[in-house]
C-alpha cells in the first residue's frame, strides 16, 4: 500500500511540473536575451504600473488614462493632440466653427482605412460620437454635443447644445478615436472590446490578464507605415524593477516614472528621459464649511504661508512651474497677472498677521491625500511651511477609495488634489466648484457665482473667455478657497535607441512617431 | 486504503478553515472605507450614478447576506467575476497559478537539494569549517528581507554582471534568481532543521551501536541515520512550501512574474474583493492539500506512523 501511496506522489508531483512549465510561457512575454537580440530592430517593450484593459472607449464600461496607451495607437481621432497641448489635423482634414459657436463642421480625410479594410466615413464618426455621448463619460468629454448631420461621406456636422469653446479637446479626447460602425453591428459592444480595430497606426494582437498588451503595425496607415513594427505594453507593477529592467534592456521605455528616478537616470549610459508639463493642477482645497477653514483670517494665513517654489523643488526638482491660479499654463482661455489676475505672494509675516486675525486656536488642521503618492510629498512641504507659523497641521494618508470618497462627499478639512483636464482648457476650473454635484453644505459661499462665471467663460470665444476666467480666479484667490501649488509633470525614460520618444501633456505615447536611432 | 480514508477526512477538515477565512476577509474588506463604485466610475460621477453601480454590484445588501450568497456562488463552483476588468476569477487564476506553483516548487527543490546536504554535512562534521560556514549562511539568508536581496542580486547579476534578466519567468535564465530569492529563507530553515535533526539522531544508542559493530561512517549515515532524521525535515518541507507561495507575493512583485501573488497584491490594492475571496480560498485549498501530502510522506517514511488511528 505504501508503494502505492509513494508512487502517486510522484506522478501528482511531475505532473505538477509539467503543467507548470507548460503554462509559464503563454502569459509571459519576451524578456530573455533571444528577446532582447529580436526586439533591438523591430519591438518596442514599454513598462507601466497601470494596466489598459478596456479597449473600446465608446462602451458602457467608460476607460481611463491606462487605456490610452492602446487607445491613442489603435485608433485616431479627427485632430490629434500634441505633446504640448496644440491640436493639430488628423482624421479631419480641417474644421469650421458657425458664428454661434453651436456648430462644428468637420471635413474628412478621404482614403482611410480601418484596420478590417473598410473605408472610414462620416457615418464612422455619427456612430463613434453618438455612443461616445450617451456613455458614461459622454458628459465630461463631448460637453454639450448634442447631435450629428451626415453632409456626406465625408463632411459632417456636429451640433452642440450651448456653445463650448474647448469642444475640439473632447474630440482629439480619448473618447474622439474613430470606431467603425459596421465592425460595431457584426460583433456588438463585447466583441469590441476584445478585439478592437480603428484607423490608427497599430493593430490591436492580443491581451494577456496582469502581463502585456501586443500591438503590431498597421502598414497600410494614411501616414505611412510606423518604423516600429511591434509594441509590448508590459505591465510591471514595481518601479524600482521598471528601472532595472530598462537599464539593463529589457524594457525599452518606463511609462510616468518618478522624478527623483529620472534624475538618478542622468549619466546612465543607454538611457535617457524627459518630461513635459501635465494638464494636471496640484493644489490644496481650503473648505469653508468644515474645520479652521470656515474663517477667512485662517485661509488666508495658509495663503501667505506657502511657499511654492519649495513645493516644487522638493517634488519636481524644480522642473515643474508653481501656479498663480487654478489653471495649468497649457490651457485654452490661460489668464495671467498681465490679464488682471491677482496673485498672493509667500509671505510668513503676514500669514502670522491672518492667524492673529482668525478665530484659530491651535486645533488640528488636516490635509487629506492619498499615501505614497506626490500629493503626499507635497503635504508633507506644505505641512512643513503651516508648522512654522503656527498652524497644527497634520496629514492624513489614505488609500485610493477612501480618497475619492472625501472627494465625492467633500468630508475633509483640506485636501491636495492633482486636477487633470483631459479637455486642456480652464474650463478644468468647472469640476471643482460646479454647484449640481454638491449640496450647497458642501459648496464654497461663493461658488454659485464662480459658476456662473465659468458657465459663461466655456460658452465664450477667443479673448472674450479672458475677462470671465480673470474675475472667477479673482473670487477663488480674494476668498481663499485654495491655494494652486505647482503644474503636474509627466515623464518617460527610454532607451537611446530610440528616437522621437517624448513626454505628453496627457500622458498619450503616440508610438507612431518613435523610431530607432541610426 | 486507510490512508484514502485519512485524506478524505483531512480535505473535510479544510471546509470550516476556508468558511472561517473568508468570512473574516469579508468583514475586513466591508469594513474599508472608501467606495469602490466611486473609484470604478470616477470623479465626476453622480450619487446616483454610485447608487446604480453598487446595487449591481450587489453592495447594497447587509454584508452577511452578502456573504452568504457569495457563499452559495462558490458552492455552485461560481466564484464570480473581477469588479475591475469584469473577467473570471477562476480563468484568471487558473492563468496565474502554473507560474507560482513552478517558483514555489522550484524553490523548494533548490532550497532542499542545497539545504538538506548541507544541514547534514554539518552536523556530520560539527565544529568545523563546514559547519561554521554553514550556519552563518543560514542565520544571513533568514535575516536578510527578500525584497532587498531581491534588488542587490538585480544590480549584481542584472546590471553590473549582465549574466541574467531583471524580470520575467519564461526561460531558466530568468528563473534562476526569483527561485534563489524565494527560496533563501527555506535554505536558511533546511540548513538548521537538518543540522539539528541529525545531530539528534547520530547521538542515538542505535547509532552508537551500528558504530560498535564495524559498519562504516557512511553506511551508519546512509542506512541508519538519515531516514530517522528525515521525519522533521519532511514535516518543515510541508510547513515550508505553504510559506514559498504565501512569500511569492514579494518575489513575483519584484522579477514582475505574472502569478498569483502578483493578482493578489493588486486585487487587494484596488479592492477587488471577489478576486481576494477566491484566491483565498483557492490557496488555503492548496495550502491544506499539501500538508495532507507532507503527513502521507511522512507515514511512507515512518512506520510507526499509523494513519487508521
Amino acid at each position: 500500500m505504501k508503494k502505492l501511496v509513494a508512487l502517486l506522489l510522484a506522478v501528482v508531483m511531475v505532473l505538477t511540473l509539467v503543467a507548470c512549465g507548460g503554462g509559464s510561457g503563454d502569459s509571459q512575454t519576451t524578456n530573455n536575451d533571444e528577446g532582447q537580440t529580436t526586439a533591438a530592430k523591430d519591438t518596442v517593450i514599454l513598462a507601466t504600473s497601470g494596466e489598459p484593459y478596456r479597449f473600446f472607449a465608446q462602451s458602457s464600461q467608460s476607460c481611463g488614462g491606462d487605456d490610452n496607451l492602446v487607445l491613442s495607437n489603435v485608433y485616431d481621432c479627427l485632430l490629434l493632440l500634441e505633446a504640448d497641448g496644440s491640436l493639430s489635423p488628423a482624421l479631419a482634414e480641417s474644421y469650421d466653427v458657425s458664428e454661434d459657436g453651436l456648430c462644428y463642421t468637420f471635413h474628412l480625410r478621404q482614403g482611410v482605412k480601418f484596420h478590417n479594410g473598410e473605408e472610414m466615413t462620416a457615418e464612422d464618426v455619427k456612430f463613434t460620437f453618438d455612443l461616445g455621448a450617451a456613455g458614461p463619460i459622454g458628459a465630461a468629454l463631448f460637453v454639450n454635443y448634442e447631435s450629428s448631420e451626415i453632409v456626406d461621406d465625408y463632411t459632417i456636422n456636429m451640433y452642440l447644445s450651448s456653445p463650448y469653446a474647448a469642444f475640439p479637446y473632447g474630440v482629439a479626447s480619448r473618447l474622439g478615436g474613430i470606431a467603425c460602425k459596421s465592425y460595431y453591428d457584426e460583433v456588438g459592444e463585447e466583441g469590441y472590446m476584445k478585439a478592437p480595430i480603428g484607423t490608427g497606426p497599430y493593430k490591436f494582437v492580443e491581451y494577456v490578464s496582469g502581463s502585456h498588451t501586443k500591438l503590431t503595425a498597421n502598414e497600410d496607415y494614411w501616414r505611412g507605415a510606423p518604423e516600429i513594427k511591434n509594441v509590448i505594453i508590459q505591465t510591471v507593477a514595481d518601479t524600482n524593477t521598471q528601472i532595472l529592467g530598462l537599464q539593463n534592456g529589457d524594457y525599452d521605455v518606463v511609462r510616468n516614472p518618478s522624478l527623483d528616478v529620472c534624475t538618478r537616470l542622468d549619466g546612465v549610459d543607454g538611457v535617457a528621459w524627459n518630461s513635459a508639463l501635465s494638464t494636471g493642477r496640484i493644489g490644496l482645497l481650503l473648505p469653508d464649511w468644515a474645520g479652521p477653514g470656515k474663517d477667512l483670517n485662517f485661509r488666508k494665513a495658509v495663503q501667505a504661508a506657502i511657499n511654492k517654489d519649495d513645493v516644487n523643488e522638493a517634488v519636481f526638482a524644480g522642473y515643474s512651474e508653481t501656479l498663480d491660479i487654478d489653471m495649468c499654463s497649457n490651457y485654452g482661455g490661460y489668464v495671467t497677472e498681465a490679464d488682471g489676475v491677482e496673485v498672493v505672494a509667500y509671505d510668513p509675516e503676514a500669514a502670522k498677521a491672518y492667524l492673529a486675525d482668525s478665530n484659530y486656536n491651535g486645533e488640528e488642521f488636516a490635509i487629506t491625500v492619498t499615501s505614497g503618492t506626490i500629493l503626499e510629498s507635497c503635504a508633507k512641504v506644505v505641512q512643513a511651511q503651516l508648522m512654522e507659523v503656527g498652524i497644527n497641521c497634520t496629514i492624513k494618508a489614505v488609500d485610493n477609495p477612501t480618497y475619492q470618497d472625501a472627494w465625492g462627499t467633500r468630508e475633509y478639512q483640506a485636501y491636495i488634489n492633482d486636477n487633470l483636464c483631459s479637455l486642456v482648457d480652464a474650463d478644468g476650473m468647472y469640476t471643482v466648484h460646479r454647484t449640481d454635484r454638491w449640496d450647497a453644505e458642501h459648496c464654497w459661499a461663493r461658488d454659485a457665482e464662480i459658476e456662473e462665471l465659468l458657465l459663461a467663460g466655456r460658452a465664450a470665444q477667443g479673448d472674450a473667455r479672458t475677462p470671465l476666467y480673470v474675475e472667477a480666479s479673482n473670487i477663488i484667490t480674494e476668498e481663499a478657497y485654495g491655494v494652486p501649488l505647482v503644474n503636474g509633470l509627466t515623464t518617460v525614460a527610454y532607451s537611446t535607441a530610440l528616437t522621437g520618444v517624448e513626454a505628453h501633456c496627457l500622458g498619450n505615447y503616440n508610438f507612431y512617431f518613435w523610431g530607432w536611432a541610426e | 486504503m486507510s490512508w484514502l480514508k485519512y485524506a478524505g477526512k483531512r480535505l473535510l477538515m479544510l471546509i470550516p478553515v476556508i468558511i472561517c477565512v473568508t468570512f473574516l476577509l469579508y468583514l475586513i474588506l466591508a469594513a474599508a472605507p472608501g467606495s469602490l463604485a466611486r473609484q470604478l466610475l470616477g470623479d465626476d460621477a453622480t450619487p446616483e450614478q454610485i447608487a446604480a453601480k453598487e446595487a449591481e454590484m450587489g453592495l447594497d445588501d447587509p454584508v452577511l447576506v452578502r456573504y452568504v450568497k457569495y457563499m452559495a456562488d462558490v458552492c455552485r463552483l461560481d466564484f464570480g467575476e473581477s469588479w475591475v476588468n469584469g473577467e473570471s476569477v477562476l480563468t484568471r487564476f487558473a492563468t496565474r497559478l502554473p507560474n507560482t506553483l513552478l517558483l514555489s516548487v522550484l524553490a523548494m527543490l533548490f532550497a532542499c537539494a542545497v539545504g538538506i546536504p548541507l544541514g547534514i554535512g554539518s552536523a556530520i562534521k560539527q565544529y568545523s569549517l563546514l559547519d561554521y560556514g554553514s550556519s552563518f549562511v543560514a542565520m544571513l539568508l533568514f535575516s536578510i528581507p527578500a525584497f532587498w536581496l531581491g534588488t542587490m542580486c538585480q544590480i549584481l547579476f542584472c546590471l553590473t554582471l549582465h549574466w541574467l534578466p531583471v524580470s520575467g519567468f519564461d526561460n531558466w535564465k530568468s528563473m534562476i534568481l526569483p527561485t534563489v530569492i524565494l527560496g533563501a529563507n527555506t535554505l536558511a530553515t533546511m540548513i538548521r532543521m537538518s543540522r539539528t535533526s541529525m545531530l539528534d539522531v547520530i547521538r542515538q544508542d542505535y547509532i552508537r551501536t551500528a558504530k560498535a559493530k564495524g559498519a562504516s561512517m557512511r553506511t551508519v549515515i546512509s542506512h541508519h541515520a538519515m531516514r530517522n532524521s528525515m521525519i522533521p525535515i519532511v514535516t518543515q518541507v510541508g510547513v515550508s512550501f505553504a510559506g514559498t507561495i504565501g512569500g511569492a507575493v514579494v518575489t513575483e512583485n519584484i522579477f514582475n512574474i505574472s502569478g498569483i501573488g502578483t493578482m493578489l497584491l493588486s486585487a487587494v490594492k484596488s479592492r477587488d474583493v471577489p478576486v481576494v475571496l477566491g484566491t483565498v480560498i483557492f490557496v488555503t485549498i492548496i495550502v491544506g492539500v499539501i500538508n495532507l501530502v507532507v503527513d502521507l510522506i511522512c507515514a511512507l517514511i515512518d512506520p510507526r506512523i499509523d494513519l487508521a488511528s
